[in-house]
């Protein structure tokens, strides 16, 4: 079933179709939300606070359009809401640990520090150029779709993908030959 | 991570799947779980269901309908009164009757009349004759 079919019958009341396009939009929106809030926790929080915002505002889907960009947006907002809120405090943890992230002997623990090493840079970001490179390189979408969402003209989310990316290359280089290796 | 380029349309499938092996949180089907359950709080109001939707509709031509058929039955219901209150004002005995014939003089009865009392009949209700 389209999401649109599947965003009408949720409006309606039908509690299976909503839980459906959560199933299918839970990972998108858990892991923008937890790039935005630079912790998992809170990046849940808000996914949620995403999910039931769509919810309540399905009337003004346009069932023309597609569905994920449209929710990702939602989700965005409400962690940007969040932020506001709250301090977060994890993306400075991880910060913290990206001194010890730089390839060694054991490979198992060299993955673990590439993961930590990746966090690092991502919080690092800006946090628009962070989302952007999330949503086109992680998720799929189109520059333009990026852009909507970001609520920015497609050549911002275009240039934010690319500075995002080359940043993520530098901070990351130090890992190049262990992943070659590898 | 391949090289980027401003122009390049295409996507780095290595750095997008590096993203989300750091960014996907464990317990999806939790997660799904929980939102799907905090969902009845936004069904339990403001969702409208497809009967709310249909009452809705009907809502402002009820409205009227209902406020013609009072009308109607308002109209109706005067002009049967103006009738039947001409047919018990003409029927009705006067005050003196009841007084003559029972001998009981009373002030509810006097109230009972459609038309004001005799000033005679009033003092002698008044004097207890």
């Amino acid at each position: 079933m389209q999401d649109a079919e599947l965003a009408a019958l949720a409006q309606a009341g039908d509690r299976e179709a909503f839980g459906e396009l959560v199933a299918r939009y839970a990972a998108q929106a858990r892991r923008l939300a937890t790039a935005i809030l630079g912790d998992p926790d809170d990046g849940d929080d808000a996914a949620q606070d995403g999910f039931l915002a769509a919810l309540k505002h399905l009337g003004r889907f346009d069932p023309e359009r597609p569905f994920g960009p449209w929710l990702m947006r939602i989700v965005a907002n409400a962690a940007g809401d969040r932020r506001r809120r709250r301090r977060v405090r994890k993306t400075e943890q991880i910060s913290g640990r990206q001194a010890a992230a730089t390839p060694g002997p054991d490979v198992e623990t060299d993955r673990q520090r590439f993961r930590i090493a990746l966090q690092a840079a991502l919080a690092e970001l800006p946090e628009r150029q962070r989302m952007a490179v999330v949503l086109f390189d992680a998720e799929g979408y189109t520059h333009r779709e990026v852009g909507e969402i970001l609520n920015v003209p497609e050549g911002t989310a275009r240039s934010d993908v690319f500075h995002a990316r080359r940043a993520l290359r530098e901070k990351l280089e130090a890992w190049n030959d262990w992943k070659e290796e590898g | 991570m391949s090289n980027p380029s401003p122009f390049d349309h295409r996507r780095d499938p290595e750095l997008g799947q590096a993203m989300r092996d750091v960014l996907t949180p464990p317990d999806e089907a939790r997660f799904v779980a929980r939102v799907v359950a905090a969902a009845e709080s936004v069904y339990g109001g403001a969702v409208p269901s497809p009967m709310l939707n249909i009452l809705t509709a009907w809502a402002r031509p009820g409205l009227v309908a209902a406020m013609l058929l009072i009308a109607v039955a308002a109209f109706s219901a005067g002009l049967w009164i103006g009738r039947s209150g001409a047919a018990v004002t003409a029927a009705s005995p006067t005050i003196g009757d009841p007084l003559v014939d029972s001998g009981q003089l009373a002030v509810p009865a006097l109230m009972a009349g459609q038309e004001a009392p005799d000033v005679d009949v009033v003092l002698a209700v008044a004097m207890g004759r």
